[in-house]
C-alpha cells in the first residue's frame, strides 16, 4: 500500500506530461514514451441485454466491450502507432491539417497493481477537441501498463474504454 | 388525397440526363429527403446484418432500414425474422439493446410482450381490463415484408412487390461472390464500429460506389507517391458498373500473372501467415469461381443505395441516414469464417487501421463529406451544378466480365448512382400510396 502510494506521484506526473505532449502536438516525442512491445486498443462498445437485471454484479462494462477477436476502433502495435503519427506530418492528413485544438484532462488516477515491476494504472480521461466542425467531447477510462525504465516509465499497454456505443464524432484522429 | 410531398416539377433540374452533373440541392433539401425515405429506403433491398451475428435460436440484433429501427431475430425454430422495432400498443421502440439473446421482448412502457417470432405473447391486464377482447394474433410486430439472404448477408425490403434480391443485385452478385463465396466456409462480420458524420447519405454512398479520383489526393497522406501521379490511370484497375446504382472498382490481373506477384499489390504487405493464407484462398477461389474471378481483386464498391464496401481491406459498411444532413456509419470487418484466428485478427486490425473512424483513410473522408454537405445548404452555392463528367462517353465493355467499364479513375459509377436516384425518385411517383 505504502509503496503504491509512493509510486502515485511519479505515475501521475508521467500521465500529465504525456497529456501535455499530445495537447501540444508533439506526437513525435510521445512515441518516445512507448515500450517496444506496446499494444494500444480501443474496443467497440455496444448496448447489450443484461443477463440478470436484479444482480448488479452482472451489469458489467466488460460485457459491453467487444473481445480481442473482434473489430476494434484502434488496435495498434508500435509500428502501427509510428505510422499513425508519421502520417499526421505528411501535410495531407486533412483531418488534422490544420490541427485540432485539443485538451486532455487526466483524473481519477489509481494504481491497480504492481507485478513484475510493471505498474497497472487506471485513469479517467476527458478529451475535448474543436475544429471547423464544432466541438467534440470524449470521456473514457484508460487501463495502462507502465514499465519502469530507471526513474521513468514506458507505456506497454493501453486499453481505452470509451463511454460511447455510437461515437458522436466524425473521426478519431486524436489519441487518448 | 396524396399526403406525401411531391418532387418539385422539372426532373431536369436535379441530375443531368446523362448524369454528367448534379445539383447540390439534392444533398440538403428536406422535402427530397422525405421522398427518399419512401421511394428509395422504402423500396430497396437494405443490408440488415449477417447470419453469423445470430448464432442460435434467441439471438437478436437491432438494425436499421433507412430511419426505421428493425429488430432482427432468430426464432425458436432457427428461422431469421425481421420486424419493425415498435410495440403495436403505443409505438415504443421495443428493443433498446444493440444485440443479445432472449426469446421475449417486453415493452418498457406498458409491458406488452412479444415472442422472438414477432407474435404478441402477453398483454398485462388482458383478462381484467381488456375483457379478453384483444385479438392477440392481429397485434403481432409488423414484419418486414421481404427478407432474404445472399451468402449469409441478411437483406430486407419494405416493398412487398419488390423484385427478388437476386434480380436486384444482378451482375453485382457475380462480383460480390469474389469475397463472399471464395471459400467453402463462408464469411462472418466483425463489429460494427459506429460513428456519426454530418453529411448527406448520398455524398458518402457515391464515394464508395465510384470515387477512385479522390484516393490520390484526399488520401495523399497514405499514398505520398500516388498523390504526385494522380492524373495517371492505375494499371490493372477498372471502375465497373454492373447496373445503375451499383458500382465497384477492382484490380483485374492478367490470367498469366501469378498470384504471388499481384498479391503484393494490396495495401501494404501481408505478414507471412496471412500471405500463405491468401495463396491458399487463391487456389480455392480458382476451384470455386474459375480463373476469371480468381484474378479479380475488389477495391471498393457499393450496392444501391447505402451498402458500401472497401473489400481491399475487408471493410463493409452501411451508411445509415439520420436526417437529410447526417449519417451513422456502421462499419464491419468481413472475414472468412474458417480462417485461422491470427489471420482474422490481422484483417480486423487492418480494417481498423485504414477504414473506420480512426483509420488512416477514413479520418480524412469525413471532412470531405461534411464540407460537400455544408456547401449544399447555402442558398446561392446550391444553385450551381457539380461536375461529374469524367470519362463520359468512354465507357466500355469486356467479354471477360459483366458490366460497363471505365478507367480508374472515371465517374462512370457516380453517374450510374445519380441516374438510379432519378429513376427511383421520379419513376416511383406513380406507386406512392
Amino acid at each position: 500500500m505504502s509503496s503504491d502510494f509512493e509510486l502515485l506521484i511519479p505515475i501521475q506526473q508521467w500521465l500529465y506530461r504525456e497529456a501535455r505532449l499530445l495537447d501540444s502536438r508533439r506526437f513525435d516525442l510521445w512515441l518516445g514514451l512507448l515500450d517496444e512491445s506496446i499494444r494500444y486498443r480501443i474496443p467497440n462498445r455496444a448496448l447489450v441485454r443484461q443477463a440478470h437485471a436484479k444482480d448488479f454484479s452482472t451489469w458489467s462494462v466488460e460485457r459491453e466491450l467487444d473481445g480481442a477477436d473482434s473489430l476494434a476502433l484502434i488496435d495498434d502495435d508500435l509500428a502501427a502507432l509510428r505510422y499513425r503519427v508519421g502520417r499526421l506530418q505528411s501535410g495531407m492528413a486533412w483531418a488534422e491539417t490544420p490541427p485540432s485544438m485539443s485538451r486532455r484532462l487526466v483524473s481519477n488516477v489509481m494504481i491497480d497493481s504492481v507485478r513484475e515491476g510493471c505498474v497497472s494504472v487506471v485513469s479517467t480521461i476527458f478529451l475535448a477537441k474543436s475544429r471547423n466542425d464544432g466541438r467534440v467531447l470524449f470521456t473514457a477510462e484508460r487501463r495502462d501498463k507502465l514499465a519502469p525504465i530507471g526513474a521513468d516509465f514506458r507505456l506497454r499497454e493501453r486499453y481505452v474504454v470509451l463511454d460511447d456505443a455510437v461515437l458522436a464524432a466524425d473521426n478519431l484522429s486524436l489519441l487518448f | 388525397m396524396n399526403s406525401q410531398p411531391s418532387v418539385p416539377l422539372d426532373r431536369e433540374r436535379y441530375v443531368a440526363r446523362d448524369g454528367s452533373w448534379v445539383m447540390p440541392i439534392i444533398f440538403s433539401d428536406p422535402t427530397l429527403y422525405e421522398i427518399e425515405k419512401q421511394r428509395i429506403f422504402g423500396r430497396s433491398w437494405l443490408l440488415l446484418g449477417h447470419e453469423s451475428q445470430l448464432p442460435r435460436p434467441g439471438s437478436f440484433l437491432r438494425s436499421w432500414m433507412g430511419e426505421e429501427s428493425v429488430l432482427v431475430t432468430r426464432d425458436r425454430n432457427g428461422k431469421i425474422r425481421a420486424h419493425l422495432n415498435a410495440c403495436r400498443h403505443r409505438g415504443y421502440q421495443l428493443c433498446q439493446e444493440d444485440r443479445g439473446t432472449g426469446q421475449r421482448f417486453q415493452c418498457r412502457y406498458h409491458g406488452w410482450t412479444y415472442d422472438s417470432d414477432g407474435s404478441l405473447a402477453a398483454v398485462p391486464g388482458e383478462e381484467s381490463i381488456y375483457y379478453r377482447e384483444i385479438d392477440k394474433p392481429k397485434w403481432g410486430l409488423v414484419p418486414v415484408p421481404r427478407l432474404d439472404t445472399f451468402r449469409g448477408l441478411i437483406f430486407g425490403n419494405f416493398d412487398p412487390d419488390a423484385c427478388s434480391l437476386e434480380d436486384y443485385l444482378g451482375d453485382m452478385a457475380w462480383y460480390l461472390d469474389i469475397v463472399l463465396d471464395r471459400c467453402a466456409g463462408g464469411t462472418e462480420l466483425l463489429g460494427p464500429q459506429r460513428w456519426r458524420i454530418a453529411a448527406n447519405w448520398k455524398v458518402v454512398a457515391e464515394n464508395h460506389c465510384g470515387d477512385e479520383y479522390h484516393v490520390g489526393f484526399a488520401h495523399g497522406s497514405v499514398f505520398p507517391n500516388l498523390a504526385a501521379n494522380r492524373a495517371t490511370p492505375i494499371p490493372y484497375a477498372r471502375e465497373i458498373r454492373p447496373a445503375m446504382g451499383h458500382g465497384l472498382g477492382a484490380n483485374v490481373f492478367p490470367d498469366e500473372m501469378p498470384p504471388e506477384e499481384w498479391l503484393k499489390a494490396g495495401l501494404g504487405e501481408f505478414p507471412p501467415p496471412v500471405y500463405d493464407y491468401m495463396l491458399r484462398i487463391y487456389d480455392e477461389t480458382l476451384r470455386r469461381l474459375g480463373k476469371q474471378r480468381a484474378h479479380i481483386s475488389l477495391i471498393h464498391g457499393a450496392v444501391w443505395p447505402n451498402f458500401g464496401m472497401v473489400p481491399i481491406v475487408n471493410s463493409f459498411r452501411v451508411i445509415q441516414p439520420r436526417g437529410v444532413n447526417e449519417v451513422e456509419m456502421w462499419s464491419y470487418s468481413l472475414v472468412d469464417r474458417e480462417a485461422p484466428a491470427e489471420v482474422k485478427a490481422w484483417f480486423a486490425a487492418q480494417s481498423a487501421r485504414t477504414f473506420g473512424p480512426a483509420g488512416s483513410f477514413e479520418q480524412d473522408d469525413a471532412g470531405n463529406w461534411t464540407a460537400v454537405t455544408r456547401s449544399s445548404c447555402g442558398f446561392e452555392s446550391r444553385k450551381h451544378r457539380l461536375n461529374l463528367q469524367m470519362g463520359l462517353g468512354h465507357e466500355e465493355r469486356s467479354d471477360r466480365f459483366p458490366g460497363e467499364l471505365g478507367l480508374t479513375a472515371s465517374e462512370i459509377n457516380q453517374r450510374g448512382f445519380y441516374l438510379r436516384w432519378m429513376r427511383d425518385m421520379f419513376d416511383g411517383e406513380t406507386r406512392d400510396e
